[in-house]
């Protein structure tokens, strides 16, 4: 059987390290933000200014990190699996159509930022949450049943 | 599609984990495989069947529904 293109294991740690890297990184803009406007002298219009860098640097981050802990191998990676993986991932892209839909549909001046963070967070995510549920449910028979 | 692992398991006494080791697959499979949950691919039945000693047909079983 074809095995499907995936990380190794260990890269799942990884993408939770740069999730994590991410978060405090986000706070601390976030918190700086209050005291000042735009770390970006308000004439500096080039392309990679201090806030696109900023905004590049942590994007890839996240999308890096979601990515790796999506895609990554199971310990046993075999064909149930897989095919969870595929249901989680049909289950993802409807939902990210559904709320962009949504959001089309109910406002009427959309920001592309908000695309942006809608098309790049939600389908990862809520792939990762349903897989990793799907998986912790299939195994909870198992921490109950004793080994036959 | 029904199927009588857990009986040849029995008759053989192996444990899921066994069997999920020598065909390569994770015992949360071959638990889902036996509760009906999930149905294998042809080449996971087959070599279910060849751990067993058994044609494929005397493990798994078409239901009128399939």
């Amino acid at each position: 059987m074809r095995q499907p293109r995936l990380f190794p294991h260990w890269a799942r740690y990884l993408g939770y390290f740069c999730i994590l890297v991410h978060i405090p990184i986000m706070w601390l803009r976030h918190m700086d933000a209050f005291g000042h406007s735009s770390a970006t002298a308000p004439d500096d219009h080039s392309l990679f200014n201090r806030d696109h860098l900023f905004f590049i640097v942590t994007f890839l981050l996240m999308v890096v990190g979601l990515i790796l802990v999506a895609f990554s191998k199971e310990k046993i990676e075999d064909e149930q699996i897989s095919r969870l993986r595929l249901d989680s991932l049909q289950w993802a892209i409807y939902l990210n159509y559904l709320i962009l839909i949504i959001t089309l549909i109910a406002t009427d001046k959309v920001n592309n930022h908000f695309i942006l963070a809608i098309d790049t967070w939600i389908p990862l995510v809520f792939f990762i949450v349903r897989f990793r549920w799907v998986i912790f449910r299939l195994n909870q028979p198992l921490k109950t049943d004793n080994p036959s | 599609m029904k199927n009588t692992i857990r009986v040849q398991r029995a008759i053989k006494d192996i444990t899921q984990a066994d069997l999920a080791a020598q065909v390569n697959v994770s015992r949360q499979t071959i638990n889902t495989i036996e509760g009906n949950i999930y149905v294998p691919s042809t080449v996971l039945a087959l070599k279910i069947a060849r751990v067993f000693g058994l044609p494929v047909e005397e493990l798994f079983i078409l239901e009128e529904r399939d």
